[in-house]
């Protein structure tokens, strides 16, 4: 895309802005207006001093640089990508009935576009609202958004899109917690912080551990992939100083993943679904050796006795949980866990699962909340809190400055759809709410009922809460408004949302997004967006902000980085931003004032900037000119050391310390509770018995009052085990963000780990042990299909030792969505949508939540022509059919083959 | 020349902290990719891999399993192979050691791709044309750029990356590669080269020693010792926390043996076990002695 000029004569033109994506902030030089390249941020003189952490006789400070992880470097080719949305498109067969019927819905997914105009697009936008107003009402539109498909607190979905809905009226999609759904479900009912979202605190946990840990666990973790969410790869050289200071790592984990397969000096891979059982065995090996914090469970656990009782097998069930127990169900040798055990209890150890502490994959089965309760309870009986005894996995908790304050995504000061940033607050005016992992149930079949918000940050009675869809006096959605990213790729049982959309239900589909994806392909109305880096915005590396989620989520980064996302290119085709799109279908529909307030989108942005921090230390003209501004982790000069000039002091908060030291609450995000040293459940101790399910739910087969390992209502003890025996992990990519890169960026393609061109179609990579490779005669680089029967997805195999020859492995967000036949239900897909085989089945009746790791599947060399269909090619004809010709050069498999077999073998031979 | 000048500017590579998170990757194609520079023609969308991560899996047992991960762009070796095959002077090696192919006059020397041990140079089929890494020296040349560092380099969150003056002893990657152990590319053979790199892994034998299988029990303090039957090296070291041993970094090829002791019980004694690959010699139950 990029036009090639020759740099020497364009130098003089060019010009340095920043951004933030999910892969970190962003440098940005553009030339002649086209971006020329990304880098991160190389600090200079004038950014602050860094921090220093001193332990075990070093010291220990950040690269006076930023880091991006891939994606941040992708962000040029996602930029000019061929699935750019260059026009607004309107579908070749969609007719505007008057009264919503016979408009051609099953033709969704496979019929072609033609272009329009602005002026088209919005008009019938515009004309279907107020027509769908008048026939049914406002309850009648629903619209939902992907998560970080763009950054910056102007465009984020809380905001802008918040804005724009609230202030029309609409039905609220409640997300799920998609991604550590056994935390926010589960521990609440065991450690409380059900405001954190089940997450733990991770504040200064960095410096504890470096200090004080013998032992870091990392279960169901893999921290270089999942960087701390969205905090680059800052903390990989943590990782390095811990390791390499002699700090034991052990991971657990089914597939021996990219952190662990580089720093484990014990690796264990279980079972799918058979985590709990593990930490049950391991609970049985404390209580019989006598290696528990007893003390600490005396004053902090609540009823233990009979969680004693319940391992001993002195409980109702009558199985003592013994390390044999645990390995018939999980294959990990007794001896293994035991040794695990062990050293978990003498040792100082630290540990957790996941991106913060508490998310991971583990939790996301039908078992997960129960592996999460036990999580948070045996770090407690080893007792957490006290100095490296943590429950923290090695990303976030770097030093940070609490003092300084800059607004997150999530925090409810910080958006332009509430005050003090605006001035009319909008406030929605439906209460009928739907879910987001069963929109397709509530569409297809007109009512649904859960229990349960999707995010329960108010306290756990939310988790309680029935709905019912249609909800009474309501009418049914018969529109949907779908903005940015694609969910055919996160959501379960994808085939069902194919479904969905070619439902008559669904009278109206507008999609709003920069690229054509999977899900923008079935929309009627597509209005294209521009993307993060052709507009303004403002906003922080990873601060997720206080609103829910994890608050002081940018410690998972060396520094804190305040950026000012100038526009680096004006936005292309007839793309435009969010924000512009938004107020001229406000405009519209009469309320155009109201919503832009007048206000530009820098205005907007100046407004987070004036009620922060920013403005005692930086104006808003040198702000902008600068890019970005880092506040040294404390103002106070006596707080450097004299001898190197690096911060060695800042107001520090250990996570959890004050409950184990019995002192009031001294952390960050507290709790009036806290500060009487309880903590958030019932009894404000560990709950080995949970109070709040006792009271809420004793009901609840999938949380019992004391949390233990349950079969799965798919695992391998269930009736579809005979039919697809092997157990599916899908963790987060390493190669991806959700959904938002794989199509786009095809640099990402040449990723031998990630995918394999085959006839110019990226397949996905999946893992398999070599005893099922032998089994199923499949050779390394083979096409594959993996199936079960929700579909089949076809991918190329990798045979590695990585993973037992009960688990297959491949990563979840595929972001490609390649049926052989496009817009066919159960077609074959190409495209490596994993998620077309995991389950849409909730964990339990009163826990919404998803579980794509209760996943059974079977595994087949494929015969078929895998040159059959190019559904591919149905995205590249939709967006434009000259861009084809701009398009990338396709590999052939011969090439391909080179890349996979020869190449590495070459190399591995000779260069080694 | 560099703005910043150096005699022999060079790059080390850490293996041992190498993730393979492959921003260096994606750092050099957002670099070279789509846009000439001063020292040489674009690099194709799709195809070619001036920063490529050669990365291997290492070790034929789920117990104990691990990666090889080495960043391989062009060495820029003393005696480039590339330099001699080519006519014309179409490869160079400038003052500071950075070996570059002239986009002009290398067009249609096919044989220089063939000639480069390591596969670092790369034909363009519609240029009709070599191409490879330059040390991102067209940057490191100009004044106006504002980095001072190879944008794989810059990119590497690990530090396994290090940019500097090798012909500086006091230079930060002087330190580096005197601290560490050079595992120069073995296709390279002795040849000197401007990229250096470290601790790229040989061959390990590890195991697990346990008491009799009934008791499930590790064996925790056991003695192993492994003997090379060619060399006679020998190396000792007990059984950790985790009943498990591992010797890292033994030459490969080798046949071993593997003596294992523990007192009160029978001691145990495997022969042939080669280090022809990363290798797990299995799980060891240990017999009461009589």
């Amino acid at each position: 895309m990029a036009e090639q000029v020759s740099m020497r004569s364009v130098s003089k033109d060019e010009r340095i802005t920043h951004s933030v994506c999910v892969g970190g902030p962003m440098t940005l030089h553009t030339y002649n207006g086209v971006i020329r390249r990304v880098r991160p941020i190389v600090l200079t003189d004038d950014d602050p001093a860094g921090w220093v952490i001193k332990a075990r006789g070093k010291q220990y400070t950040p690269q006076r640089k930023t880091t991006m992880s891939l994606l941040g470097y992708c962000e040029r080719d996602k930029t000019y990508a061929y699935d750019r949305l260059k026009y607004p498109m309107i579908r070749e067969d969609f007719v505007e009935t008057p009264d919503g019927k016979n408009r051609n819905t099953e033709n969704r997914g496979k019929s072609g576009y033609r272009r329009a105009s602005w002026d088209e697009a919005l008009s019938l936008v515009a004309r279907e609202i107020k027509r769908l107003h008048k026939t049914y009402g406002k309850e009648t539109i629903t619209a939902c958004t992907s998560s970080h498909h763009s950054w910056g607190l102007v465009g984020y979905k809380i905001s802008l899109f918040k804005r724009f809905f609230s202030m029309m009226g609409y039905t609220r999609i409640a997300d799920n917690p998609d991604s550590w759904e056994g935390f926010h479900w589960g521990t609440p009912h065991s450690y409380g912080y059900y405001w954190r979202l089940g997450g733990p605190e991770p504040y200064d946990m960095l410096e504890m551990a470096m200090q004080n840990a013998e032992t870091i666990i990392c279960w169901s973790t893999d921290p270089d992939t999942s960087r701390g969410g969205y905090s680059a790869q800052e903390s990989a050289l943590w990782r390095w100083w811990m390791k390499e200071m002699g700090i034991e790592f052990i991971y657990i984990d089914p597939f021996n993943n990219y952190t662990s397969v580089k720093h484990a000096d014990k690796w264990i891979g279980p079972r799918m679904g058979t985590d709990s059982a593990i930490l049950e065995a391991i609970a049985y090996v404390w209580i019989t050796e006598g290696t528990y914090d007893k003390e600490y469970i005396k004053q902090h656990g609540h009823r233990f006795k009979e969680f004693e009782d319940h391992i001993l097998g002195l409980g109702p069930d009558g199985t003592p949980k013994t390390p044999k127990w645990a390995e018939e169900l999980s294959l990990v040798p007794a001896m293994d866990i035991k040794a695990i055990a062990r050293r978990w209890a003498s040792t100082v150890t630290t540990g957790g699962s996941g991106m913060r502490g508490g998310f991971g994959g583990a939790c996301r089965h039908s078992n997960g909340t129960e592996y999460a309760r036990l999580m948070t309870l045996l770090f407690a009986m080893q007792g957490m809190g006290k100095p490296g005894r943590a429950f923290w996995s090695p990303a976030c908790g770097g030093p940070m400055n609490y003092n300084f304050w800059f607004g997150g995504y999530s925090d409810p000061l910080s958006s332009i759809a509430g005050a003090p940033i605006c001035d009319d607050v909008p406030v929605n005016s439906v209460e009928q709410v739907l879910y987001r992992p069963n929109l397709p149930d509530a569409i297809l079949d007109g009512h649904y009922e859960w229990y349960g918000e999707g995010f329960c940050g108010g306290g756990v009675d939310l988790e309680f809460t029935r709905h019912v869809y249609p909800a009474p006096g309501y009418n049914k959605v018969h529109c949907f408004w779908r903005y940015g990213g694609s969910f055919f790729g996160t959501m379960l049982d994808t085939n069902k949302w194919a479904k969905m959309y070619k439902s008559p239900e669904l009278e109206f589909v507008i999609n709003q997004d920069i690229y054509m994806t999977p899900e923008t392909r079935h929309a009627d109305v597509i209005l294209p967006a521009c993307s993060n880096l052709e507009r303004i915005d403002i906003g922080e590396v990873g601060n997720s902000g206080n609103g829910g989620y994890c608050s002081h989520s940018q410690t998972g980064n060396s520094w804190q980085v305040i950026v000012y996302q100038d526009k680096a290119i004006e936005p292309m085709w007839d793309s435009r931003s969010d924000f512009w799109i938004f107020s001229q279908v406000a405009a519209r529909l009469g309320w155009g004032e109201r919503f832009t307030e007048g206000r530009t989108e820098e205005e907007w942005a100046k407004r987070f900037w004036q009620f922060s921090d920013l403005p005692k230390h930086i104006s808003w003209e040198d702000f902008k000119k600068k890019g970005y501004y880092i506040p040294p982790v404390s103002y106070k000069e006596e707080n450097k050391d004299p001898e190197t000039g690096l911060y060695e002091n800042w107001d520090r908060y250990p996570g959890f310390q004050w409950y184990a030291e019995n002192r009031p609450c001294d952390t960050m995000n507290h709790k009036v509770f806290q500060e009487e040293g309880k903590l958030g459940t019932f009894s404000g101790k560990f709950e080995f018995v949970s109070e709040s399910l006792t009271y809420w739910a004793p009901d609840d087969e999938a949380r019992r009052p004391i949390p233990q390992y349950q079969d799965s209502w798919e695992g391998h003890k269930s009736l579809s085990a005979d039919k697809f025996p092997y157990g599916l992990i899908s963790p987060h990519p390493r190669f991806d963000y959700h959904t938002h890169y794989n199509q786009h960026a095809k640099w990402l393609w040449e990723i031998p780990k990630n995918r394999v061109i085959i006839n110019g179609n990226p397949y996905l990579v999946c893992h398999i042990n070599p005893k099922v490779a032998e089994q199923k005669g499949i050779k390394d680089g083979d096409v594959v299909r993996l199936f079960n029967d929700r579909g089949s997805v076809l991918c190329v195999a990798r045979v590695s030792y990585r993973l037992n020859p009960e688990t297959i492995h491949a990563y979840t967000s595929s972001g490609i969505y390649n049926p052989i036949n496009y817009g066919e239900y159960m077609s074959w897909d190409k495209g490596g949508s994993i998620n077309v085989l995991t389950p849409g089945r909730l964990i339990g009746d009163y826990v919404p939540a998803m579980a794509p790791y209760s996943c059974n599947i079977d595994i087949e060399k494929c015969d078929a022509d895998p040159n059959y269909g190019q559904g591919f090619e149905h995205i590249l004809d939709a967006v434009d059919k000259q861009q084809l010709e701009t398009a990338r050069p396709i590999r052939t498999s011969a090439e391909a083959d080179l890349l996979w077999g020869e190449r590495e073998q070459i190399l591995r031979k000779e260069a080694v | 020349m560099l703005k910043k000048p150096m005699k022999k500017p060079g790059i080390a590579i850490n293996s041992a902290r190498c993730m393979a998170c492959y921003a260096c990757f994606m750092a050099c194609k957002d670099e070279h990719c789509g846009w000439d520079s001063a020292l040489t023609k674009s690099q194709p969308e799709l195809g070619q891999y001036w920063m490529n991560i050669v990365e291997w899996e290492r070790g034929d047992n789920t117990r104990r399993v691990k990666t090889a991960t080495v960043p391989t762009p062009c060495s820029h070796c003393d005696n480039p192979a590339c330099m001699a095959a080519a006519k014309d002077g179409a490869v160079y090696k400038r003052p500071d050691g950075i070996v570059i192919i002239d986009p002009e006059k290398a067009v249609g020397q096919k044989q220089i791709v063939d000639a480069c041990p390591i596969h670092a140079v790369y034909w363009n089929e519609d240029l009709n044309l070599p191409q490879k890494c330059t040390m991102c020296a067209e940057l490191l040349d100009d004044p106006d750029y504002p980095g001072f560092e190879p944008r794989c380099v810059e990119a590497c969150p690990n530090q396994a990356l290090v940019f500097g003056d090798l012909a500086d002893p006091d230079s930060e990657i002087s330190k580096l590669i005197a601290a560490n152990k050079v595992t120069q590319l073995e296709a390279l053979g002795d040849m000197g080269s401007s990229v250096v790199h470290l601790n790229i892994p040989s061959a390990f034998l590890a195991g697990t020693v346990a008491y009799p299988k009934e008791l499930e029990e590790v064996c925790i303090g056991a003695k192993v010792k492994i003997t090379c039957a060619e060399t006679g090296e020998t190396h000792e070291m007990e059984t950790n926390w985790a009943g498990d041993y591992e010797f890292e970094d033994l030459p490969k090829e080798k046949t071993w043996t593997v003596e294992i002791s523990y007192p009160g019980f029978k001691p145990v004694r495997y022969e042939n076990e080669r280090t022809d690959h990363d290798h797990y010699v299995g799980i060891t139950y240990l017999e009461q002695a009589e």
